[in-house]
């Protein structure tokens, strides 16, 4: 199977003469376990149930974190430990035990009745073994299985021959490696890369934009072969971004970059705010979940609009602190803020308030969540037992934090002046609550400042000046793309992903390209598709 | 199936006995006279330095909290007042280091420094990467893990507090270079993976699991050794199904060590708050945890278990104030003085003493181990604790300063006479980094050797100079 490997940066490719940048895969991982959010949709789809096992997945040890990476799949950090196993354990002869003493759960997954029990369990192995491997079995996986089935009456003494046989077979579908992870087996290299045979391209497809299994639709494409072209992947693809599936997964890529679990932590002073009550932060969280699905799938929006559309949604108390008149209630509904004082998600109180103590907005970590999150710029740690900052003594918490982390020669200058606090001041503008404001401890707001946005920088007057500056930027674009690529492929950005990045972030930010669209160009991009003809180290 | 040692209970202070779990460590099947006293170590970790002596730009001259008053034998009068105090029950099997010093390698930050560098001895993987800082090698409750526990079983490695934050939660415990170790949050689960199944069954229900557990087994290892054998698998692809297969495996002996089914149950119900930023919440669900380390060292089952409490620089964890009955700020900022992760909030006054109020709160924590450890008495005569070696450590010397010097050590049990006891002791080295000689003298004690057969004395990271801590040895 060949995906265009000859193929110049792909189709719409900008960018005039010059030599042409070739995609190429990364190189990445071959047995990539399923995250426990993968592993209980799976379950669910796979066992056919009514509701994902929730409560078992819960109780797996959390993986762990590996070196900061922003998302849950990366896949070198995702092993299976003793802890682990023994769960695993516990949940297959859980879930075995569930379906197969229940006789409509078990008719959900068995195929109809053949002349012998062992013809059908024969059939049952086959069918539920390409669900399970997510490839059809060779003949003698499905030997082996069936020997298990054998076992049944031994192992399950107490139920009918049938049903023991098959809650034994069951339970080894769930432990088998091949069901915990996704094994990518092609070895064929055409030229520099090894191309993905179709059931591992289905897997992908459905785990990068489902955190799923495939469904019978992406299977059926996968053995008649439609999966073999760019065409055949973007249909797919597209087909799935419809699904509710797909809506969950984009609506947690965006929790995870803008670091929507920080809202948690929002607790502003009482008597400073005493309009905000205790579920403020619970509200921001919703808000920025609405926001997104709207941009993203109502809308079909940019990148570009999650950063400056004025349009949100709100109850009443998110409607006091957005200064909105009119009648409101505890159910969110749709509003259109005033475009002088909110542009994005920048401007959303979720992000304000959660990039601020108690009492004041904080422009440090409100720059350094820029710099990081948004330019795809790293900021390096700061050093050990940094002085405090000052009283106020009657300045503006701008000329505070300046004058604590701006004087020249000082470590913190070199850092403070030119990467963060540019990118932090044209948000004070808005308080500790995400309020807007105009004076700050008696004096006029300063909101301007003058960030390097990518190479460039950019004269800004205020936040709204700083969101459009970062809709126009093609590194901004990029970023965003970036982010899209370590997650789709749980791994860290790599060298070879700077092409399809750079094309991406130029076709986002020229205005030509959707959230969904953007999507789709990853997954049918050579990287996606193919393998790298080396294994990661 | 027979088990490392025998175990007899008895009742030592009829206090000790009335706390609730106590009865159910007794190992069900403890009935071979192997008497085989096989050394542990128990190690308890605690963030952010301790309310020691020092100077701080916020408050000033700070007296020290911490520490006893005065070097060589433990007394009462030494330890009164002090958060140690806490422990002078214990006194006599008490080893108090001070002048342990960390190597000050450039994580980026003195929280990933003193938590990455704490059980590895190791530098970073990526130098200055702060929070998204690795270990660059092996942690020592692993070594002692692969080396020493039966079917080189992982070394239990338990955490209590907020999933995520600062260094992603988790951090302390190390399979080698940058692979950090999932760790243990809720008490059941953690207590299933002991035994090695599952809970509630009766005798006779496990023995049917176990049998078709080991038909599924050979399904499994099958096909694992199968993806084994691939050659185009990479080292890390290899690494990771190593470590499955490692764990396909039956576990008979583990499966026997377990608390009675009405204990289960108590055990089951006792789970709180397993991911919880409440101090009370978070140090109950650590004692848990100490029940199964104590239940797991007493069977034999493994011979290490480490116990992280908070992330990072537990940022998220409040602690309750005793003289208001209410919640702390986040001991984070506690231990910083002030009411921010960096030093812009506002002055907490009185943070001092309710750092010292943390300390003591850990010291409970840490009394409430080594009292399940004293109340199991072997056949030799000797309680468990004396057995082995519980170690309360911290990341840092202190809060504000995020000092890697002088980082305080209470080691509790002489692993068998391996170790001085109720002393408190300055280690040698004058200010330079000495606590990969500790960790050495730790592994030593717990029974690891180097190649030619001596105490451990390469642990950690080379560049080091080798050693033990002689003045720690009895």
């Amino acid at each position: 199977m060949i995906h265009d490997p000859d193929r110049p940066g792909g189709p719409g490719t900008p960018g005039g003469p010059g030599p042409a940048v070739v995609e190429q895969p990364a190189r990445s991982v071959r047995m990539a376990r399923l995250t426990h959010a993968q592993w209980s949709s799976t379950v669910q789809e796979l066992l056919r149930l009514d509701a994902p096992p929730t409560s078992l997945a819960e109780a797996f040890r959390a993986d762990p974190s590996q070196s900061g990476f922003l998302f849950d799949n990366d896949a070198r950090a995702l092993s299976v430990d003793e802890a682990l196993w023994g769960a695993y354990q516990r949940a297959a002869a859980e879930l075995a035990g569930q379906v197969t003493t229940d006789a409509a759960k078990l008719a959900r997954i068995l195929p109809a009745s053949a002349a012998t029990p062992e013809e059908r369990a024969r059939a049952f192995v086959e069918s539920f073994g390409l669900r399970a491997h997510r490839r059809p079995l060779t003949s003698a996986e499905a030997e082996t299985y069936l020997a298990l089935y054998r076992k049944g009456p031994q192992a399950y003494a107490g139920m009918p021959a049938f049903e023991g046989g098959i809650r034994l077979v069951l339970e080894a579908f769930l432990q088998s490696p091949h069901f915990l992870y996704r094994v990518e087996r092609s070895t064929e290299a055409q030229k520099d890369r090894v191309p993905l045979d179709d059931y591992e391209v289905a897997s992908r497809l459905s785990y990068g934009l489902w955190g799923a299994m495939p469904d019978d639709a992406l299977f059926t494409a996968a053995r008649e072969g439609a999966l073999r072209s760019r065409e055949g992947v973007a249909t797919q693809a597209r087909r799935m971004l419809q699904d509710a599936r797909a809506k969950s997964v984009v609506e947690a890529f965006h929790r995870t970059l803008f670091d929507v679990p920080r809202y948690a932590t929002i607790r502003p002073s009482p008597t400073r705010f005493p309009e905000v009550s205790g579920r403020f932060a619970e509200y921001a969280t919703r808000e920025n979940t609405l926001f997104v699905r709207d941009v993203v799938f109502s809308r079909q929006g940019r990148f570009s609009d999650l950063l400056t559309s004025p349009s949100t949604f709100v109850n009443a108390e998110l409607a006091r602190v957005y200064g909105l008149s009119g009648t409101y209630n505890d159910d969110f509904v749709p509003v259109t803020l005033d475009s002088r004082e909110r542009k994005g998600v920048l401007t959303q109180v979720g992000f304000l308030a959660s990039h601020a103590t108690s009492a004041d907005p904080d422009p440090i970590h409100r720059g350094v969540f820029l710099s990081e999150r948004i330019l795809c710029q790293k900021i390096g740690a700061p050093p050990a037992n940094i002085p405090p900052l000052p009283a106020p003594q009657g300045r503006t918490n701008r000329e505070v934090v300046a004058s604590h982390t701006e004087a020249p020669g000082t470590n913190c200058a070199s850092c403070h002046s030119t990467l963060i606090n540019p990118l932090g001041f044209p948000f004070e503008g808005y308080d500790a609550i995400g309020r807007h404001r105009t004076t700050d401890n008696g004096h006029p707001v300063n909101a301007s400042s003058a960030p390097f946005i990518g190479s460039d920088q950019v004269q800004v007057r205020d936040a709204l000046d700083l969101a459009d500056a970062l809709a126009a930027s093609e590194p901004v674009h990029a970023c965003y793309a970036r982010h899209w690529v370590e997650y789709l492929h749980g791994r860290p950005f790599a060298e070879e992903d700077g092409p399809l990045v750079e094309r991406l972030g130029k076709l986002s930010k020229e205005g030509g390209l959707s959230i969904v669209d953007l999507v789709v160009e990853v997954v049918t991009s050579a990287g996606f598709v193919n393998r790298h003809p080396e294994e990661l180290p | 199936m027979k088990l490392s040692r025998r175990l007899v209970l008895k009742g030592i202070g009829g206090a000790v006995l009335g706390l609730p779990l106590l009865e159910s460590l007794m190992p069900r099947a403890a009935r071979a006279a192997d008497s085989a006293a096989l050394p542990y170590a128990i190690f308890f970790r605690q963030g952010n330095g301790v309310a020691a002596a020092q100077n701080t730009s916020e408050l000033g001259a700070e007296p020290e909290r911490f520490w006893p008053s005065a070097l060589g034998a433990l007394t009462t009068q030494s330890m009164a007042g002090r958060a140690v105090g806490v422990l002078s029950d214990h006194r006599a099997n008490l080893l108090l280091v001070r002048n342990i010093n960390m190597k000050d390698y450039d994580y980026g930050d003195g929280h990933a420094r003193g938590a990455l560098q704490g059980m590895t001895a190791r530098g970073p993987v990526v130098e200055g990467a702060g929070g998204s800082s690795e270990a660059s090698g092996e942690s020592l409750d692993h070594r002692i893990g692969r080396v020493l526990n039966p079917q080189q079983r992982d070394s239990l490695f338990f955490y209590a507090g907020r999933r995520g934050g600062w260094l992603g939660g988790p951090c302390i415990s190390y399979r080698g270079s940058g692979a950090r170790r999932a760790a243990l949050h809720d008490p059941w689960v953690a207590y299933q993976t002991m035994i090695g199944g599952p809970g509630g069954l009766t005798p006779e229900a496990r023995e049917q699991l176990l049998v078709r557990q080991r038909s599924v087994n050979d399904l499994v290892k099958a096909q694992l050794q199968q993806l084994q054998q691939r050659p185009e698998l990479s080292s890390s692809d290899r690494q990771r199904l190593d470590l499955h297969l490692s764990n396909v495996r039956d576990l008979e002996v583990a499966l026997s060590c377990r608390m009675r089914a009405d204990q289960e149950l108590i055990f089951q119900q006792q789970a709180p708050g397993y991911d919880s930023t409440v101090g009370d919440e978070v140090l109950a669900t650590a004692k848990l945890h100490m029940d199964i380390a104590v239940l797991a060292v007493a069977c034999g089952t493994t011979r290490a278990a480490v116990i992280q409490v908070g992330n990072g620089n537990d940022g998220d964890t409040r602690y309750r104030d005793p003289a208001t009955g209410q919640l702390m700020e986040n001991f984070h900022y506690i231990s910083h003085r002030r009411s921010s992760h960096d030093s812009s909030g506002g002055i907490i006054s009185g943070s001092d003493v309710l750092h010292h109020q943390v300390d003591l709160q850990f010291a409970s924590a840490f009394k409430y181990l080594l009292d399940r450890l004293a109340a199991y008495q072997l056949p030799d005569g000797k309680r468990l604790l004396e057995h082995g070696v519980s170690v309360w450590y911290n990341d840092l010397g202190n809060g504000p300063a995020h000092s890697a010097w002088n980082i305080p050590y209470v080691l509790a049990g002489g692993c068998n006479g391996f170790l001085k006891q109720g002393v408190y002791v300055a280690a040698s080295g004058g200010g330079n980094p000495n606590h990969n000689r500790l960790l050495n003298t730790i592994g030593s004690a717990v029974g690891l050797k180097n190649a030619a057969g001596g105490n451990l004395d390469d642990f950690g990271d080379p560049a080091l100079p080798k050693g033990v801590l002689s003045e720690l040895i009895a």
